[in-house]
């Protein structure tokens, strides 16, 4: 019985609950559409005002406050005084004036006047009058001088209040004494005489409009007829607080408005999803973040998409047809490709065989190649472009000196020339082969042994294994490593930019940047362009995470996870003399070539050649203030970066792995796809879309830069948080729970302290690639926002290669002594 | 069909020695299991069979050929053995029947020679109508049975089993003990089984060796080592057993422990020792030598599982189901030994029940 009385009272709760949400997101929608229609109207006020800027309501309702706080406190008080005879000639005078102003604006104009004042009751008329005068002198007055306005502030009140009576006595009578304040006016004579003397007196006001609402109002309105229309708005005072708020932040109420209402919408989606009708705190959370994602990352890029297909405002084709149809164009994409392609290749081809002999076989030193190779994937790209630059130079390069001596060659350029497209693709390969091979490597090092010992007994011998067992169950993560090479080397700009433009291989990451760099015309190439690698890019992308990701084999047994190690014997030794020659070439030389030519002063000559050793290159480069600005802005925006990346990895690895909550997947989908697609493109699209004209300018600030790292970046820190708290089974937690501890005891308890090595490494791994980016900065810096890879980037271009290989290899010291420190942090669990 | 011997092997892993001087040859056609629990070094030794292990020293000839030993080694697919591994290691990028075919597509068996094999043994492991289907799309004990297939289908002269059950239901895991041994009967091939379950390696076993500690304490038929416990470990390891310490003397054994309260014994031992006693050779008798108080009993359906104050130490009884009615908790109880086994009382049970892992 009491059960039964129990659910009768829950009864009306319950469906008074869904109610109450349900009549609140409605509200929330209804919100988000006023603000929308808000904003639209404003804008369309906007669009028919003629005006210049948004800004001009905003100055017009401070220059109307300020207007009527001149006339309320100072005009009428003085007005009132004057005798009675006299006030009707000083009211005469200022219609005269007003009508001048007006026929000087716009001839016909007085007419107009006459129309605004009229309607108006007769006591107001006046004051309308004077209002409207004074509005127009504060932007077309006869000129007051600085230093007429110094002696006027100079003035003492009561010689204050002298100078305006003497003002208003010199209106009426053009004999009359004027202050010394006053005297340029003396020479004038009738109403140029009265203007000036009008003049003087608003400028005596105390309460005196700022300068700053004149100007702007100047730059907003630089229509002089449309100016008059302001001088209506400031008299009448017609442009209220919440109106100026709305129309000079039209775009932005609009974008506000239908963010509003997208929330709501989707809030309203979800929850019809989950049959549950109480709003879950987890929901707000999730869409703050798919907000944030929606805003800055979605909306730039399917604005490009659309400014590709809609170049003009009408659907054409033929910013595509641009991109083959113009040889600069098809030659950039033709180059991408085939470089991409041959890196993927070459790149798979040398990973491959190095993750075999690295993770599966007893080759010496096997630990500190393996070190090594990753190392590489943390060295800025356009450093390796630059040691090879060195050391590949057609004329002065170290190896072309060589060959050309150990051959006997002449002296001619050559034999080996890096400015060409199979000289990118070589430094392309020394760079991103170590993707591949970090991905072959994960998935060799996890596959059960036993499944390979399964052919060994069936009578297959180690090679035949190899390739019916090994390489087989290997395909999808060799594919997908594949395809990280190809996007990746496609999506390059550091390496193209730095060894493609001297020697006119353009690709497609370089073109985007120097059409940018042309202009609003050349925007449109540069569109076509970026939708051509993002397409690219997405679809690898879906491939490698859907298509592969199902095809992925589950080789993970409950057992042995170490996996057998296939004995080389007489193969020991000659292989791991092949590896360490590979490890010098490919890594040791080109940093010894960056390290050695920061302290030469002729670069063609030996570091060990007489006079050619100097400290000067160190010192100037880190002697510039610039260079340490550029470096505290890298830092800055790096730490800004990951510390706000590594807070959104953390809730959302926690709304991932251990809440159920519908729509979790949302922003993960979303932060995907921002690291799959290429920079430039973020970069290109955030350029687009943040100058203002939607709402939000961030155009030239760190805000963008910063904004442009997290949506390339997060997902290295998210991916960490995640995989580690997937491997704290939660009964850790919940054991914390039984025990007493609350949520958030729990979290700092048990979850925190076990997950912090991989909350650190996230942060590091967002920190590292923020810290040096160069793509994306090439086309979002300004000049108070550089970065020391940018900065890098201009040494190199256009000052001297030995200090920019000082500065380059400072960058590396730094980059390995944070990834020595991540691995103490982390005790040895966590470097890159 | 195959003989192994194995001489004097030993292994160790660095300083760690998992097995110490395995002696034994395994007979044509027998079923032989190393039993114990883990980390004992019995998949070590199967591991050294079947190749993927070397002898740190010893020799093992399979068929009086050295396969391990001295400067000999035959790698794994030399050997021509069958194995199922523990976690099946079905490779999941083949189907059921490649899975199978594997061995005779090696060894190059014509096409149609492999097709009549494989779908042989498939219909022996009972997965016929599952020859296309993938890895993923089979249960637990399906691919279980792909493994075992495949171990079978080039007609090995040994087969090797490294706890092939264990990741089984026990429902299915009992029933594939009795078909596993059948195949092995019909096929008449040499066995090699490793596992700590010793209700398993008593079900197949011809012989069993049980080891701990690298080191085979005892080696037999399942009866003998059940029966005939070589020493405590051996009789702790196998079944259910008590310990209890006593005195040997005038052809009884009195237990201190238990008030003084003795039983007959006609044994060699005198003096201090310790008799294991299995709780289901105990049973209720109105005239039984030991008297005791019943403290509690749980019901288990078959069995009623006891335990009975005698003195100051507790014992458990195995009584039959039905007794549990007539039982009551606290009433005065009086029972007989059937059978119980006399070990020398060296003060070192504690240390030999020891499991290493």
């Amino acid at each position: 019985m009491k059960n039964a009385k129990a659910a009768q009272k829950e009864l009306p709760r319950q469906t008074r609950a869904p109610l109450i949400t349900k009549l609140a997101l409605a509200l929330v929608f209804a919100l988000g559409a006023v603000i929308i229609a808000l904003g639209v109207s404003g804008q369309r006020a906007y669009d028919t005002s003629g005006f210049s800027a948004e800004s001009a309501y905003g100055a017009i309702y401070a220059l109307s406050k300020d207007v009527n706080a001149a006339w309320e406190k100072q005009l009428q008080p003085q007005l009132a005084a004057l005798p009675a005879e006299q006030r009707a000639q000083v009211d005469e005078a200022v219609r005269a004036l007003l009508d001048a102003a007006w026929e000087g604006a716009n001839p016909g104009s007085a007419a107009e006047v006459e129309s605004i004042l009229s309607p108006v009751p007769e006591g107001e008329r006046t004051a309308l009058s004077y209002k409207l005068l004074y509005s127009a002198y504060l932007v077309n007055g006869p000129k007051v001088s600085t230093a007429q306005k110094k002696e006027i502030a100079a003035l003492s009140a009561a010689d204050l209040a002298a100078f305006r009576t003497a003002m208003l006595n010199g209106v009426t009578d053009e004999s009359a004494a004027l202050p010394a304040a006053a005297e340029k006016a003396a020479d004038l004579k009738g109403q140029e005489r009265q203007a000036a003397l009008m003049q003087l007196l608003f400028t005596s006001d105390g309460a005196a409009a700022s300068t700053e609402s004149v100007n702007t109002l100047k730059k907003g309105v630089r229509d002089k007829v449309k100016q008059l229309d302001a001088f209506r708005m400031i008299a009448r005072g017609e442009v209220g607080w919440l109106w100026q708020l709305i129309v000079s932040n039209s775009r932005t109420a609009v974008l506000v408005g239908i963010i509003i209402a997208l929330d709501a919408l989707l809030l309203t989606l979800l929850m019809m999803w989950d049959k549950s009708w109480i709003i879950d705190v987890k929901w707000i959370i999730i869409l703050l973040i798919v907000d944030f994602l929606l805003l800055f990352q979605l909306m730039p890029l399917v604005y490009m998409v659309i400014k590709a297909f809609f170049p003009e405002g009408s659907f054409s084709l033929e910013t595509f047809e641009r991109l083959y149809t113009y040889s600069l164009n098809l030659d950039a994409l033709t180059n991408t490709l085939i470089a991409a392609f041959a890196t993927m290749i070459l790149g798979t081809l040398l990973a491959f065989p190095l993750a075999w002999l690295v993770g599966r076989t007893n080759l010496y030193g096997k630990k500190f190649f393996r070190a090594l190779f990753v190392l590489t994937y943390m060295v800025p790209p356009y450093v390796g472009a630059m040691a090879w630059l060195r050391l590949l130079n057609p004329n002065v390069g170290t190896i072309n000196q060589w060959l050309r001596v150990l051959f006997r060659l002449s002296d001619a350029p050559g034999p080996l020339n890096v400015y060409t497209l199979p000289g990118m693709i070589w430094v392309l390969t020394s760079f991103y082969y170590p993707y591949a091979f970090i991905t072959i490597s994960r998935a060799m090092e996890k596959m059960d042994p036993s499944l390979e010992e399964a052919s060994r007994i069936s009578g297959g011998s180690p090679l035949k294994t190899l390739f019916t067992i090994t390489l087989p169950m290997m395909m999808p993560s060799l594919i997908a490593g594949a395809l990280l090479v190809f996007v990746s080397a496609a999506s390059c700009y550091g390496i193209p930019s730095i060894i493609g433009s001297p020697g006119r291989v353009h690709t497609v990451t370089t073109r985007i940047v120097e059409y940018v760099s042309l202009g609003q015309q050349a925007l449109n190439d540069a569109t076509g362009m970026a939708v051509f690698l993002m397409v690219m890019a997405l679809i690898i992308l879906f491939i490698s995470d859907v298509v592969l990701a199902k095809k992925q084999y589950i080789t993970v047994s409950g057992k042995s996870v170490r996996p057998a190690i296939v004995d080389l014997r007489k193969w020991r030794v000659p292989l791991t003399v092949i590896v360490s020659v590979f490890a010098v070439i490919m890594i040791f030389i080109p940093f010894a070539t960056i390290f050695t030519t920061s302290f030469k002063i002729d670069v063609g000559k030996s570091m060990f050649q007489a006079e050619n050793f100097t400290w000067t290159n160190w010192q100037t480069v880190f002697g510039r203030t610039e260079t340490m600005n550029c470096l505290k802005n890298s830092l800055i925006f790096a730490s800004v970066t990951a510390t706000v990346g590594i807070a959104i990895a953390c809730t959302m690895s926690y709304l991932l792995q251990r809440t159920r909550v519908k729509g979790r997947k949302i922003p993960d989908f979303l932060i995907t796809l921002g690291s799959g697609t290429p920079s430039v493109v973020i970069a290109l699209g955030l350029i687009m879309t943040m100058k203002g004209n939607f709402g939000i300018n961030i155009y030239n600030t760190a805000y963008i830069m910063i904004i442009a790292y997290l949506i390339k970046y997060l997902m290295m820190g998210m991916r960490t948080v995640v995989s580690a708290m997937s491997q704290i089974h939660v009964s850790l937690e919940e054991c914390s729970q039984i025990a007493g501890a609350s949520w958030l005891r729990t979290m700092f308890r048990i979850t925190g302290p076990l997950i912090f090595p991989s909350i650190a490494a996230g942060w590091f791994l967002i920190f590292i690639p923020s810290f040096y980016e160069l793509s994306m900065t090439t086309l979002l810096y300004s000049s108070t926002t550089k970065t020391i890879g940018f900065q890098l980037y201009e040494y190199w271009t256009f000052t001297s290669q030995p200090m920019s290989c000082a500065m380059a290899f400072g960058i590396l010291l730094f980059v390995v002594a944070l990834n020595f420190l991540l691995n103490r942090l982390t005790k040895g669990e966590f470097s890159i | 069909m195959a003989t192994v011997t194995i001489k004097n092997v030993s292994k160790a892993f660095g300083d760690n020695v998992v097995l110490k001087e395995f002696n034994e040859t395994f007979q044509e056609g027998e079923f032989v299991t190393l039993l114990g629990p883990s980390g004992c070094g019995k998949t070590t030794m199967l591991r050294m069979i079947a190749g993927f292990e070397k002898p740190t020293s010893g020799e093992v000839y399979i068929d009086d050929q050295l396969v391990s030993g001295g400067k000999t080694f035959v790698p794994p697919e030399k050997r021509s053995i069958g194995m199922v591994f523990q976690s099946y290691a079905v490779w999941p990028h083949m189907n059921v029947f490649d899975n199978v075919a594997y061995p005779l597509t090696i060894q190059r068996v014509p096409k149609a020679e492999i097709r009549e094999q494989v779908e042989k043994v498939l219909e022996i492991v009972h997965l016929s109508q599952y020859a296309k289907r993938l890895p993923n799309q089979l249960s637990g004990g399906q691919q279980q049975r792909v493994a075992l297939a495949r171990a079978l289908v080039a007609a090995p002269k040994l087969l090797l089993l490294d706890e092939p059950l264990s990741n089984l239901d026990a429902k299915l895991r009992e029933s594939m003990r009795f078909e596993i041994k059948e195949i092995q009967k019909k096929l008449g091939i040499t066995v090699v089984y490793v596992t700590h379950d010793q209700t398993e390696a008593m079900a197949m076993s011809d012989r069993i060796f049980l080891i701990n500690r690298g080191v085979v304490q005892q080696s037999g038929t399942p009866e003998q080592i059940y029966n005939e416990p070589i020493n405590q470990f051996v009789a702790d390891f196998l079944g259910k057993v008590d310990f209890f310490k006593g005195e040997a003397a005038n052809g009884r054994i009195a237990f201190p422990a238990m008030g003084g309260q003795s039983i007959a014994y006609d044994g060699p031992r005198t003096g201090k020792v310790e008799v294991a006693i299995r709780p289901e050779s105990i049973y209720f008798a109105p005239d039984g030598v030991l008297e005791g108080t019943l403290e509690a009993q749980y019901y288990l359906g078959d069995v009623d599982d006891c335990r009975v104050r005698v003195g100051d130490t507790l014992m458990r009884v195995i009584a039959n189901g039905y007794e549990y009615k007539a039982l009551r908790e606290g009433q005065k109880v009086r029972m007989n030994v059937r059978s119980f086994m006399v070990f020398e009382d060296n003060g070192l049970l504690e240390q030999m029940l020891k499991i290493q892992t």
